[in-house]
């Protein structure tokens, strides 16, 4: 039957895989199986071989293609430049139409239409943070009383969607804030540090009320009506800034891939993006946010996979960590997946959990005790691992910490 | 007891694979063959591969030895059916020595790995062949791997010190050791290149070469092949042996620049890239060497890396290219011939023609060192026919190295690509006696069959005459 949605996978873009193998060892399901149906090569195979009409878009298939984290680091390794993490998107959505499960419905609805839902998230965290109060969450399922563990405390801080920010001193253009699903309610500390951060460099920051959850998760699991539904809205809030922001990497690494989710305009969108380490870092590196000259000792740097293979971006946190007075310790040069990728934590627990060890014990072993992430989804990770004797923050946060510490907040932090 | 039910109870459902799709995964490697698995089958230890071994003589089916799959020339691709055992799980180090400059590894231990391990004592696993960061030494072994660093280190079977092999009956052999010099029939150089044909390799022993003091390698821009081809005659007959010599032409160098942003010039219509080892005035002294031969063949710019991190990113996009390629075809034929460096000028020429003729774009990155090609032709497999010109292509860019006074392969193997071509560098009692020795070795021949030897090796195979003056 082959392949049935607009989304499938393309003749075009399967070819651009020669099946080289240099992917291999930098894919953690590989890595821990040994097993080419657990590779990149062999995913890619797989699709070919539906588009080829060798195979069905049955349950085999779809254990070969949701055993896949999503964490693209072999699309950062491949030479021939296959579009890893589109394909996988595609394949999914064929997955969805073609053979969904009942609980791939039951994302569909949680990922496609309640996170982008500011009411049912909101909900949501108030029965989590009583939960965190009551100690009520102990009767959690196995993986999702992991992840619950992960949480920062909930609190009710301000919150910044619908409001502006002014900046401090002259204006060098206005940021649209992606207020995200859940940064927003379950990271406020990290809005925070962005547009103080923002502020302070002279951008004047908009969180626009029309924006919604940036799609990345439904997009992950191929629920992809949604994922275009979703990125259209982002399109049209975000009109009219010269720079969109994301401060989680897995939302930054989605929005500049709007081009495919929303045509053209999506496209103009993309090429607005910044991930916040990116124009945070690039901010420091033009002098228009200061280097900080107190030593404050080692900090952890995990990288998101979506920051650093999705993305390709490096050097920016460690250089604001840097410019915090932090001195940055790599912990592992393959910079291989923690294990949370967005909903594989809860829904292959175990695979979660072996990478999520090897990587707590990489920290472990480097002699930090705080660790800067750049994504909401490996912080939580690293936090219910790791326990009380760690931090895990996000290097925005760090940066602003420090820098609010050592030149005082600036009056009339909190615009209108 | 069916196979896969047998196998199952050895390994567990978790270690066999065998629907449809799992198997169709598995009927290829990195070049341009598929074949027909039955089963795939992952051991992780050598009892184990013994046991899988036994399973399928029972059932008489053949036995495939697998790595990473990264092979180009169908070596691990199963031609009639039969049990792919797959080494990628026997990945342990077992141990350094590195005293005695030496390591018992697993066959599915990745090349790289072993070098990473080894970092610590100063030491390194020295072929590098290009899929280094991906290929197993259990393959490395197989096909007696190569790699740019093979110019002055010499390839896998300079590296291999000891082997233990799991035999045709079961059994487990152990050839070569610690000792420098052991003693008895040295079994070790026939396992190594066999492609897995005589058995299947369950641990290495490795030779850890010491990392050099110094190091410098140079980027050479070149406006013609032929001064590219020229000056790394001229560096080898000036009396040097660098640690590598690789070149790259204008095609090939943009599909690597494309994605790799090393700065790398895709105006030139070569570059060479140029390694020396050794101490530091040693090194001086080298490349000015090579600067010298360079210029003299016109050479337009000279870069030398500046630190680590350059050096690490010029062999990348080296290590690379065969991947990069993608961006210019479909699919794409790699092939691995060896000239004598002196006829690199002509045969480059040549090659070039050959492409020409056959209406094939012809992109060449190589070891030039040693002369070893690796002419990538380009097309699109779901155009009628043009897998059949691209493989006369390659029989003609064979024959033309092979009349140059070369050989069939550098560093790929055999595999089922070139068995047939075995007959232009080997006479009928060369054939036959490397026949009997796979006899000897595996009597069913079940292990990889068809590899290789071509049908008809053995001198009183039927259908083939009997070659004049062979004693029967």
């Amino acid at each position: 039957m082959g392949y049935v949605t607009a989304e499938a996978p393309t003749r075009t873009e399967l070819s651009t895989c020669v099946q080289c193998g240099l992917c291999l060892p930098h894919c953690p399901t590989f890595r821990l199986t040994g097993m080419e149906t657990a590779s990149p090569r062999g995913r890619l195979m797989a699709m070919s071989a539906v588009l080829e009409g060798v195979a069905e878009v049955d349950d085999v298939f779809a254990e070969i293609i949701d055993f896949c984290l999503g964490c693209r680091a072999c699309e950062a390794v491949c030479p021939g430049l296959t579009p890893y993490g589109r394909l996988l998107e595609g394949a999914r959505a064929e997955i969805a139409v073609q053979h969904p499960t009942r609980a791939r419905r039951l994302r569909r609805w949680l990922l496609g239409r309640a996170l982008g839902n500011r009411t049912a998230v909101a909900a949501a965290t108030a029965v989590a943070a009583v939960a965190q109060r009551t100690g009520v969450g102990r009767i959690l399922p196995g993986p999702i009383r992991r992840s619950f563990a992960g949480l920062r405390r909930l609190e009710g801080r301000e919150r910044w969607v619908g409001r502006r920010a002014e900046p401090v001193g002259e204006v060098r253009g206005t940021v649209a804030l992606l207020a995200g699903c859940v940064m927003e309610p379950w990271f406020p500390q990290v809005h925070e540090a962005t547009v103080g951060l923002l502020r302070r460099a002279g951008y004047r920051v908009v969180v626009p009320r029309r924006q919604t959850c940036c799609g990345a998760l439904a997009a992950h699991d191929g629920h992809a009506a949604d994922a275009h539904r979703m990125a259209r809205r982002n399109v049209v809030a975000f009109a009219g800034a010269d720079l969109v922001v994301a401060d989680a990497a897995g939302c930054s690494a989605h929005l500049k891939e709007y081009g495919h989710w929303a045509g053209e305009a999506g496209a103009g969108l993309a090429e607005r993006v910044r991930d916040v380490t990116e124009l945070v870092a690039e901010l420091i590196e033009g002098d228009l946010l200061p280097r900080l000259a107190l030593p404050r000792g080692p900090v952890a740097v995990q990288d998101p996979c979506h920051l650093r293979h999705a993305q390709r971006i490096i050097e920016a946190p460690r250089t604001i960590l840097r410019a915090a007075g932090y001195e940055p310790v790599e912990i592992d040069v393959d910079a291989m997946c923690c294990g949370a990728a967005g909903t594989y934590a809860i829904l292959r627990p175990d695979t979660s959990l072996e990478l999520g060890e090897r990587k707590a014990d990489q920290i472990r072993t480097s002699g930090s005790t705080i660790v800067a992430s750049a994504n909401p989804g490996c912080e939580m990770q690293l936090r219910s691992l790791l326990g009380p004797a760690y931090r895990v923050a996000h290097p925005v946060e760090l940066y602003w910490e420090a820098l609010v510490e050592s030149t005082g907040r600036i009056r009339s932090e909190v615009g209108g | 007891m069916t196979l896969q039910t047998d196998l199952v109870g050895l390994l567990g459902p978790e270690r066999v694979l065998s629907s449809d799709l799992d198997r169709f995964l598995y009927g290829k490697d990195a070049g341009v063959y598929r074949g027909e698995v039955t089963v795939v089958a992952l051991p992780e230890t050598t009892d184990e591969v013994q046991e899988i071994v036994r399973i399928a003589a029972r059932h008489d089916v053949p036995v495939i030895p697998r790595g990473a799959g990264t092979g180009l020339a169908g070596g691990a691709v199963p031609l009639g059916g039969g049990v792919i055992v797959a080494t990628t799980r026997m990945n342990q180090i077992f141990e350094i020595d590195a005293a005695n400059r030496c390591a018992w590894v697993g066959p599915g231990v990745i090349n790289l790995d072993l070098s990473r391990a080894a970092a610590p004592y100063g030491l390194h696993f020295a072929p590098d062949p290009s899929s280094q960061s991906a290929c197993t030494i259990g393959g490395n072994v197989a096909n007696n791997s190569g790699g740019p660093h093979c110019l002055a280190e010499g390839s896998t079977v300079n590296h291999v010190l000891g082997l233990e092999v799991v035999l045709a009956d079961g059994e487990v052999l152990v050839t070569g050791g610690k000792a420098p010099d052991p003693v008895g029939l040295d079994l070790r150089g026939i396992i190594v290149g066999s492609e897995g044909t005589l058995g299947i390799v369950t641990k290495a022993l490795v030779r850890l070469t010491p990392n050099p003091p110094d190091v410098r390698t140079l980027l050479i821009t070149f406006d013609s092949v032929e001064d590219a081809a020229a000056t790394v005659s001229g560096i080898i007959a000036a009396g040097l042996v660098p640690a590598a010599l690789e070149m790259m032409d204008q095609r090939m160098t943009e599909a690597v620049e494309n994605w790799l942003h090393a700065g790398l010039p895709t105006d030139a219509a070569a570059i060479l890239l140029a390694e020396v080892t050794g101490d530091t005035p040693a090194v001086e002294a080298e490349a000015d060497v090579i600067r010298q031969v360079a210029r003299g063949h016109r050479a337009r710019e000279i870069r030398v890396a500046r630190d680590e991190a350059e050096r690490t990113l010029l062999w990348k996009g080296r290590k690379s290219a065969f991947g990069a390629v993608a961006q210019a075809a479909p699919d794409y034929y790699l092939h691995d011939t060896v000239v004598p460096r002196t006829k690199l000028v002509e045969t480059m020429r040549e090659v070039y023609e050959i492409g020409e003729r056959y209406g094939l774009t012809m992109m060449n990155v190589f070891h030039a060192g040693d002369g070893n090609l690796h002419p990538l032709m380009m097309f699109d497999a779901s155009e009628p026919g043009a897998l059949d010109r691209v493989h006369a292509a390659a029989d003609e860019l064979v024959e033309l190295c092979v009349r140059n006074g070369g050989v069939l392969s550098g560093e790929h193997g055999i595999g089922k690509e070139k068995r047939d071509l075995m007959h232009l560098m080997f006479t009928p009692v060369d054939l036959d006696a490397q026949a009997r020795l796979k006899e000897v070795f595996d009597p069913d021949g079940r292990f990889n069959p068809e590899k290789i030897l071509p049908a008809g090796s053995r001198c009183f195979d039927f259908g083939r005459p009997v070659p004049e003056g062979a004693w029967i």
